[in-house]
């Protein structure tokens, strides 16, 4: 109780002595832990929507599409490990018109009682009624996409080109497909009776059946039984694991960068707290002794700095804490935060933090009860670099400075370090700012070559050609048709995109290999080459419909869409069946046109009959990464004050005696401010290059990485450019020059008593 | 008869950290009675200051015994020996030693907090302490403020903030000019005159003419230990011959 | 003495009762206080010598007093005194040589002597600090000629410690 207050009193007083240092550890902390708690609410979140909603709906493991309701749909229940079948239901494809803007949809019949299985769990307004035929049920994601509301008209146009108004009865979660956009079309439910009014051809129509399973692990095995089954019938299949791949498409990459960035700032962190708690344990060393005179024992000792330096450390975790939930909240619009991660990052953190100051607390504990007289530096002799800065005939300031920076090796090593990891991931946050740039600025080099996507809609092919050639801005066009395609083996369904011909292939970003060039040859995404197990050059053969295609991969193509599980080819190479008429063209416009303004003339020249679509770049989807980005280089830049302010607070304890002498020698303000800014000065050069030139080197190979994971290949990372980095070394050695000259400027203007004290 | 506030018996130091083990302090036999002023002279390297600082736990002794007011502490473990320093024992230094980032009140303050006085005890003891010191006014000032002859004063208010039976010195006045050193000194004659025992290391034969009895080390050894006789004529004559 | 009062004498003519009172303001506490018959012994001869000469001076109902004024001789007798160096303190000392020497006839132990010397001297710096502690702090002469005295104690424990080490 008596040690408790008068611990108070001392730390009290220290923390008033070292404000800013103080507060700096506070921020690193908490910008540290923010960073980590976003980046596993990200990830989390990723998987969470899934299982959730899976759990919620009472999903079903596996999808398939077929032409028709045949008795075998039935039959398919009694697979081994299928506990419950949902459907089939009658699905149609529409396209809604929400404020001028087309999206597709999928407009699927089912009954007002909601099924057992695979139930849409409705989160406002009210499911189907029969007393209400207008009314439609759309799922989330894609209300929020068109920001539908409840009541609000919900006007579709069907194949037919007729129209319809229906009204959103209710907006509802399901887990039988990913969120749209990523996943489209969207997804709509209406009455069977509403569809059969819809649409009433039957032929343009699909039957959907879902499979609820014993076991998740098992939906491979239940899929290859169905594709045997239905053979040609079968037109599409995916499983749970496509649909959870997709819903956490995008806070995957960005998680993984966060984590990234969260790990090593931590280390970095935990650095600069045993640099900051290290560095004033060293410059208390009279006081410490001091205070075991009067009665303070090794383990009080010990304790007072742990706490000392541990609160700061714990208050940043709290403030980090509210910081990373209340901004993962408002940026990302995600409501929960799991706690389980969360609570292993706090306890994580704090073990690190605790672990970081433990060292020097102890050392602080052990030391010897005899204030001695004020510590003195080790007096090294002249280093190797010192001695050269002699040769080269340095001004005296700098060859003084060049001395000192080395006099205590490890703190200097530190010093260095602590300012080389930060800037390390500093040059990395820059190389995904400089890819993303690349994404945007050269959309053709990640295989976004077209702006537009044109569906002919109510026009014949020939006159949405005709339309497409008349338009001043488009450079060339690719007739293009988007089929699904059964991988044997596999037991799902891949994308297989004909786009162009063999003659005129669409410009693929191909980074491996060779576009294809004839019919039969494809070019494959990362994602898909992975799925099949299969490299450039192998043969693969695949189902379209009933009937076989057979491709030889020659290439590999930057693929964001999908996964990357795209494999595309020529228009030549697929059945006619399949690709007369082209389902859409594909537009590269002319350099310097607008998308929007292209798209907006196609439309009204063709009368709004023109179906036409603006795509989307992957950095737009990726632009939240940018703030993360400068957050995360603003919180490694506190990291890096956090070393210095240290470093210079060392090397000015060093020095109080010298200064005098130093003075007396004859040297000016000037230049002993030199001397103590070179001190400081060299180190952040040192530790600035070094971390410029190690995040440099492994910056393409981390993106790349990142980008084989995710499927969408390797080749799309784009290092900093050279004018960037010099930018960034300037502004960090400037940065640390402008901070470390005023202490300096202080100290070289001070009286300092030659006397000890 | 009441115990001695402090005793050592053939009390021995030897530093053996270098090539040749060096020994310090070479079998001191001392015995302080509650209330006596000791002065420790000898030329330095004699071992004074190692004495001390074992006397008050500072440092290990390699053998012997010390007792601290009837109990035995050459024994004790560190952390004992800094709970027995809380309560029983003062140290002021040479350099003073406050610490830099508390005020001269907290400075004083520390020590009572630590021997487990209530933040209002202990604030009274710094007022009282502080004023006898004259130096009231000073009290929110930090100790860099200060003068050296202030901040000797500021750390003997701090040795004497937990009314230590033994208030040991090294040095107190070895870094102070002749006008502190003669505060410094009429105060440590005033607690003195209180009843407080004080073991004090010094070089200065005005320090050491305070007190009741001198012990000169030499070498590691006590070559002298006996009383100070004062003539106390009173009349200045007597102490100053005109020649 | 004799110089001492020639100096008073030289400000201003006074009796022998006024010197006594003169310097015991001038040097407060730390004077030993002069003997009265001794100031007139001293006056006596000086008079003698000429360095001043005294006028008698008439009092009502009192016997008359002798006031003594300095005389010219007297002032350059005072100006020689004042641009002389004074002399330093004596280094031949009477202890030094007893260390010195007493041992060699077996009579004393050298490190006896020098811790007596010691107490000795110590025993003189308490007294020392009693009187500097009863001399009022507005007092500065006193005060200077206590410190000074102090200081000269100090440096003969210094020496005796010098001695110490390399005698002992």
């Amino acid at each position: 109780m008596s040690t408790t207050r008068a611990g108070i009193r001392w730390i009290r007083a220290d923390l008033r002595a070292r404000k800013g240092q103080a507060t700096l550890t506070v921020l690193v902390v908490a910008g540290i832990v923010a960073a980590l708690i976003a980046a596993v609410t990200l990830l989390e979140d990723g998987t969470n929507p899934w299982r959730g909603l899976f759990a919620q709906t009472e999903g079903a493991h596996v999808w398939f599409y077929t032409k028709d309701n045949t008795a075998q749909l039935v039959a398919t229940g009694q697979i081994d490990g299928v506990t419950s079948v949902a459907g089939p239901y009658r699905s149609a494809p529409v396209t809604v018109v929400q404020d001028g803007k087309k999206e597709p949809a999928a407009l699927r019949a089912l009954p007002a009682a909601p099924p057992r299985v695979a139930h849409p769990v409705v989160t406002e307004g009210r499911w189907l009624d029969t007393a209400e035929p207008g009314g439609v049920v759309v799922e989330r994601s894609y209300a929020r996409a068109l920001r539908l509301r409840i009541g609000a008209p919900f006007t579709i146009i069907a194949l037919s080109g007729e129209r319809h108004s229906l009204y959103v009865r209710g907006i509802a979660d399901s887990a039988e497909q990913g969120f749209y956009p990523e996943w489209t079309p969207g997804l709509a439910w209406v009455l069977p009776e509403t569809l059969d009014r819809v649409e009433p051809m039957l032929g343009r129509s699909q039957w959907v059946t879902g499979l609820r399973l014993t076991d998740a692990e098992s939906a491979q095995v239940v899929s290859q039984r169905v594709v045997v089954m239905l053979d040609d019938e079968l037109q599409r299949l995916y499983t749970w694991r496509e649909i959870r791949a997709a819903m956490e498409l995008d806070n995957r990459l960005l998680g993984t960068l966060l984590a990234l960035f969260g790990v090593v700032g931590l280390i970095a962190a935990a650095l600069a707290l045993a640099n900051a708690a290290g560095g004033r344990v060293l410059g208390q060393l009279r006081d410490l002794a001091t205070l075991k005179s009067m009665g303070f024992t090794k383990g009080q000792i010990a304790l007072l700095l742990l706490v000392e330096h541990g609160a700061l450390g714990l208050l940043g975790i709290a403030l980090g804490t509210l910081a990373g939930w209340g901004g993962t909240v408002a940026v990302l619009g995600t409501t929960s935060v799991a706690p389980m991660p969360v609570l292993a990052i706090l306890a994580g953190t704090a073990l690190v933090v605790l672990a970081a100051v433990g060292l020097p607390a102890w050392r602080g504990g052990r030391t010897p009860p005899i204030p001695a007289a004020p510590a003195l530096p080790p007096r090294g002799h002249l280093s190797r670099l010192a001695r050269l800065a002699l040769l080269v005939r340095l001004p005296p300031a700098l060859v003084l400075g060049t001395r000192d920076a080395f006099t205590r090796r490890v703190p200097a090593f530190l010093t260095a370090f602590g300012l080389a990891v930060p800037m390390m991931m500093i040059t990395i946050g820059l190389g995904v700012w400089a890819t993303l740039d690349n994404f945007a600025g050269h959309p053709e080099q990640v295989g976004q070559h077209a702006a537009l996507h044109v569906g002919p809609g109510k026009l014949t092919a020939a006159e949405a050609e005709r339309h497409i050639r008349a338009d001043r801005d488009v450079r060339a066009f690719y007739p293009g048709t988007d089929v699904n395609a059964l991988a044997p083996g596999e037991g799902r369904s891949v994308r297989v995109r004909a786009i162009g011909g063999s003659a005129e292939p669409y410009p693929f970003p191909v980074v491996e290999g060779r576009q294809y060039a004839e019919p039969g040859e494809a070019v494959a995404g990362q994602g898909l080459l992975d799925l099949l197990g299969v490299k450039i050059g192998d043969r693969v053969r695949l189902t379209v419909g009933g009937s076989p295609l057979i491709v030889r991969i020659v290439g590999r193509a930057i693929e964001p869409d999908s996964d990357g599980e795209v494999l595309s080819v020529g228009l030549d190479s697929l059945a006619a069946k399949d690709t007369v008429p082209p389902e859409f063209y594909a537009l590269a416009l002319k350099p310097g046109a607008d998308p929007a303004e292209v798209a907006a003339r196609l439309l009204t020249e063709s009368g709004e009959s023109l179906d036409v679509q603006i795509v989307v770049n992957p950095a737009d989807r990726l632009a939240v990464i940018r703030v993360v980005i400068v957050a995360l280089i603003a919180v490694l830049t506190l990291i890096g004050l956090a070393n210095l302010l240290t470093a210079s607070a060392l090397g000015l304890r060093d020095h109080a005696v010298d200064l005098a002498v130093l003075k007396a020698m004859g040297l000016t303000p000037r230049q002993v401010m030199a001397t103590l800014v070179t001190g400081t000065g060299l180190l952040v050069v040192l530790g600035v290059a070094a971390g410029t030139a190690a995040g440099a080197s492994v910056v393409t190979g981390l993106i790349d990485l990142q980008g084989h994971t995710s499927g969408v290949g390797a080749g799309i990372a784009r290092p900093p450019s050279a004018m960037t980095l010099a930018v960034a070394v300037l502004v960090a050695v400037g940065t640390a020059l402008a901070v470390a000259l005023i202490p300096a400027r202080r100290a070289a203007r001070a009286q300092v008593p030659v006397t000890s004290r | 008869m009441s115990d001695p506030a402090l005793k050592a018996v053939n009390l021995v130091k030897v530093y053996s950290g270098g090539a040749v083990p060096v020994h310090a302090v070479r079998g001191v036999d001392l015995q302080v009675e509650p209330g006596e002023f000791v002065a420790v002279m000898g030329p330095s390297g004699s071992g004074k200051s190692t004495l001390v600082h074992m006397l008050g736990g500072l440092d290990t002794r390699t053998s012997g015994e010390i007792w601290v007011g009837g109990t035995r502490a050459d024994t004790l473990s560190e952390s004992a020996w800094a709970l027995l320093r809380r309560k029983k024992i003062g140290f002021v230094f040479q350099f003073f030693n406050l610490v830099a980032s508390m005020t001269v009140a907290d400075n004083v303050e520390l020590p009572a907090l630590l021997g487990g006085a209530s933040p209002r005890e202990a604030r009274e003891r710094r007022e009282h302490l502080l004023g006898a010191l004259n130096l009231t006014d000073r009290a929110d000032a930090s100790p860099a403020r200060l003068s050296g002859g202030e901040q000797q004063r500021v750390a003997l208010a701090r040795a004497l903030a937990n009314k230590p039976s033994v208030l040991l010195a090294d040095e107190p006045t070895g870094n102070l000019d002749s006008r502190n050193t003669r505060d410094v000194l009429r105060l440590l004659g005033e607690v003195h005159r209180d009843g407080q025992t004080i073991v004090m290391v010094t070089h200065d034969a005005r320090v050491a003419g305070l007190a009741d009895r001198v012990v000169a080390l030499f070498d590691g050894e006590v070559v002298d230990d006996g009383r100070i006789t004062r003539r106390r004529t009173g009349t200045a004559g007597a102490v100053i011959d005109l020649r | 003495m004799r110089l001492h009062l020639l100096a008073l004498l030289a400000k201003e003519p006074a009796h022998g009762y006024e010197l006594k009172q003169a310097l015991e303001q001038t040097f407060g506490g730390a004077y030993p206080s002069p003997n009265i018959g001794q100031i007139y012994v001293t006056l006596g001869r000086l008079e003698k010598d000429g360095l001043v000469r005294a006028v008698d001076v008439e009092q009502s109902n009192r016997p008359n007093k002798k006031v003594y004024y300095c005389t010219a001789k007297g002032r350059d007798v005072l100006t020689l005194w004042a641009d002389e160096p004074t002399e330093g303190p004596r280094v031949r000392d009477e202890f030094f040589m007893k260390l010195v020497l007493a041992p060699l006839t077996g009579i004393a132990d050298r490190m006896a002597l020098i811790n007596r010397q010691r107490r000795h001297y110590l025993s003189l710096m308490g007294d020392l600090n009693d009187l500097q502690a009863r001399t009022a702090p507005d007092d500065r002469v006193a005060l200077l000629l206590i410190e000074g005295a102090m200081l000269h104690l100090q440096a003969d424990l210094d020496w005796l410690e010098r001695c110490q080490e390399d005698l002992a």
